[in-house]
């Protein structure tokens, strides 16, 4: 069993579905990557699987109808106070395709509209060594959030407190999840900052995120999320923001920590070659859904769904010459349609056939699965 | 927002320049220095120093060719930008256009001038008035030059629309009713009214989506050939600069560190910076990325207030020796188009 089993998980703020029934599994020691453009999901998988989400308050009646079809936007509103994080956390283990939840629930009221704004409903399942994250209880996910699984953030000025030393927000992980105090959790917090690669620790532990470079701030975000030695560690975008010499050290300090520790790591990123230099799998996102799924060097060697042929097709790469046309995917990720009208990427898709739209098309095969009718043809 | 333009002078719209023959250069740079003062003191300001962003930088550019200045962030490479266009006022050297010192222009002379060098920013979004819509913004710069009548205006802008793939019917949307490639489409638009020589497109693409990337530099590439343009490109990605440009300068700490043509500095990189910036891109080919040999950095930037002594690069470089402390290495030629400024034949 791996680490950390996400089955159809499904996210969406009010009418607008965000993640669309994902599923994928990271192992002990693996590095699995979630690749996809803005507005895919992927960063939104994150934040379910670490309970960071605002949670909606009709999520129950919400999650259930989901599977059913379309839902109004007035229909997520139920139940005033009704349903509260207990009655929502336990939804999670509905499993996929039950719909008897919604008579529990009364539909159709639309005064809690507004109140719902900005919450997110969450459904499907997240394992972690075999418990479910989406339906523990807040405080149980505090005790585990930190300690067995940790984030790493893309912009690392906006993820430090900065009106506290860096070595203070260190340590208030190591005392909070290691019973670590005083002395002790300074001199552990300068041994991580040390392991991450920060020279003179003792004295950047007292300094202010400001002070630091972005490549400095993005390794205490890393020390402070390996601080507890999680199991599982999610890596969202951790190298976007910085330059190209300095993500390629914090990619070295990543492989490292999963060679070393046995750490797994979700990697969550638009650059396909930071994909091909640090992931063993690698699931493509298109508007909410894995598209493509194949162990690293397959979905290099032999892309096939059109969607990750269209990107690969548009990167410029440093081993073709000059001023050679990239082959760029037309329209833009607005142009989508729903899964369950067809195929989402059909209206910017070059090869699409009256088969595209018509119902979903399916994640066939494996290990390299793909979710495209038209796969045998175009190979 | 909207005024009837006051009936301008000289009313003839700008047709599009016939493209320079190849290989006479457009722009030249000679020294260019920008030095941003440091001022501390509350109520008298003191210069307590300066950043030198851009520290002593030439370089010319053919007509109809494109010059790619890469660098990390903190280099210098977007001051320089604006330098040349005279959007930052350099400290010392001179910029010339096509033959006219634009170093040397004052006022109204300026003004007039700056129809001929154009930008394209990094955020659409950012440098798009966002009260404006797609008809105004494209006419702005008309009229600020006094160009054409109002109809002749809107003729343009439907004919540069077209050039850069958008349909006419987008006039009279604003900018937040678009994507960001069509923002940027825009702002290369916009760009393009005035048909200038030069355009300096800053980050043209960083900002935009692996798909759409592709797609905004294909446009700059067959615009290029349409309207015999110049570019001056300035980007941190190393595959987009070489993908666009026929000749590559590597800045570092506000001085360049090698220069030459595209093929050769990604086939034969002779400055150490540039070595380690081309080993560390990840590319997007598992078999590459598995057995490729990476030259780490250590350690950030140094502060540009206050530069290494001797060669700027040396405090990170794994080639550093004790005459890289004492001595600036000099810019020399080492092979035909080959510059470099290192001690050593690496």
């Amino acid at each position: 069993m791996a680490l950390l089993e996400v089955e159809d998980l499904r996210v969406a703020f009010g009418a607008a579905t965000a993640v669309d029934g994902v599923s994928f599994a990271v192992d002990e020691g693996k590095v699995v990557g979630l690749v996809g453009e803005s507005g895919c999901g992927k960063s939104v998988t994150s934040l379910a699987i670490m309970g960071l989400l605002p949670k909606g308050k009709g999520r129950k009646a919400r999650a259930a109808k989901s599977r059913n079809g379309k839902v109004p936007a007035q229909a997520e509103a139920t139940g005033p106070e009704g349903t509260g994080p207990e009655g929502a956390a336990g939804d999670g283990a509905v499993p996929p395709g039950h719909g008897g939840a919604v008579a529990a629930t009364p539909q159709g009221i639309a005064v809690g509209r507004r109140s719902n704004r900005g919450g997110a409903d969450v459904s499907g399942r997240a394992a972690f060594d075999g418990v479910d994250l989406l339906t523990l209880p807040p405080a149980a996910m505090r005790r585990r959030r930190g300690a067995d699984l940790a984030m790493v953030f893309q912009d690392p000025l906006s993820s430090l407190n900065p009106v506290v030393p860096v070595g203070r927000q260190i340590t208030e992980v190591l005392e909070r999840h290691r019973g670590l105090k005083g002395d002790k959790a300074v001199k552990e917090a300068a041994n991580l900052l040390d392991r991450v690669g920060i020279p003179d620790p003792l004295r950047r532990l007292k300094e202010y995120p400001h002070q630091l470079s972005g490549g400095m701030r993005q390794r205490v975000l890393i020390a402070i999320a390996v601080a507890c030695a999680p199991r599982l560690l999610i890596a969202d975008e951790p190298t976007t923001a910085l330059d190209v010499t300095i993500q390629a050290q914090i990619l070295e300090l990543l492989k490292d920590l999963v060679d070393s520790e046995g750490t797994a790591l979700l990697m969550i990123t638009h650059d396909l070659g930071v994909v091909a230099g640090i992931c063993d799998e690698v699931n493509v996102l298109y508007s909410g859904r894995v598209v493509e799924s194949a162990p690293v060097r397959d979905l290099f060697a032999r892309p096939t769904h059109p969607y990750t042929v269209g990107l690969l097709g548009s990167i410029p790469r440093l081993d073709l010459g000059t001023h050679e046309p990239l082959t760029p995917i037309r329209g833009s990720i607005a142009d989508v349609i729903r899964w369950k009208d067809g195929c989402a990427f059909a209206p910017r898709c070059d090869r699409v056939a009256p088969a595209c739209v018509e119902g979903e098309p399916a994640l066939v095969g494996a290990p390299h699965a793909h979710r495209c009718v038209m796969a045998e043809e175009i190979a | 927002m909207s005024t009837e333009p006051q009936a301008p002078e000289d009313a003839e719209p700008q047709v599009p320049d016939e493209p320079a023959p190849a290989a006479e250069p457009l722009l030249e740079v000679e020294d260019l220095e920008v030095h941003f003062p440091i001022r501390r003191g509350i109520v008298v300001e003191r210069v307590v120093g300066h950043v030198r962003a851009v520290d002593g930088v030439g370089l010319s550019v053919d007509a109809g060719g494109t010059y790619g200045l890469v660098g990390e962030s903190g280099c210098g490479k977007t001051t320089f930008g604006r330098a040349v266009l005279r959007l930052e006022e350099p400290t010392a050297g001179r910029v010339r256009l096509g033959g006219d010192e634009v170093t040397a222009l004052k006022g109204e002379r300026l003004r007039r001038f700056r129809s001929r060098m154009q930008m394209v920013f990094q955020d659409p979004l950012g440098s798009l008035n966002p009260r404006h819509n797609v008809d105004m913004l494209l006419a702005e710069p008309l009229k600020v030059h006094g160009i054409g009548s109002k109809e002749e205006r809107r003729k343009l802008a439907v004919e540069t629309l077209d050039a850069v793939g958008l349909p006419k019917s987008v006039m009279e949307r604003y900018p937040h009713e678009f994507s960001g490639g069509q923002r940027q489409r825009l702002g290369i638009a916009r760009a393009l009214m005035l048909r200038p020589d030069l355009i300096v497109c800053d980050e043209p693409v960083s900002a935009l989506d692996v798909s759409i990337q592709a797609q905004v530099m294909n446009l700059l590439e067959e615009l290029q050939g349409e309207f015999g343009l110049t570019y001056l490109v300035i980007a941190h990605d190393l595959a987009v600069v070489r993908h666009l440009s026929d000749r590559v300068g590597v800045m570092y700490l506000g001085k360049l560190v090698e220069e030459a043509d595209s093929e050769a500095i990604y086939e034969n990189p002779r400055h150490p910076y540039t070595k380690a910036l081309l080993s560390a891109v990840p590319q997007p080919n598992p078999e590459i990325e598995a057995t490729r040999e990476r030259i780490i950095l250590k350690g950030d930037l140094p502060s540009p207030a206050n530069p290494p002594s001797g060669c700027r690069f040396r405090t990170r470089c794994p080639w550093a020796e004790d005459v890289c402390a004492e001595v600036e290495p000099e810019w020399r030629e080492t092979a035909a188009g080959h510059k470099v400024a290192c001690h050593f034949d690496l």
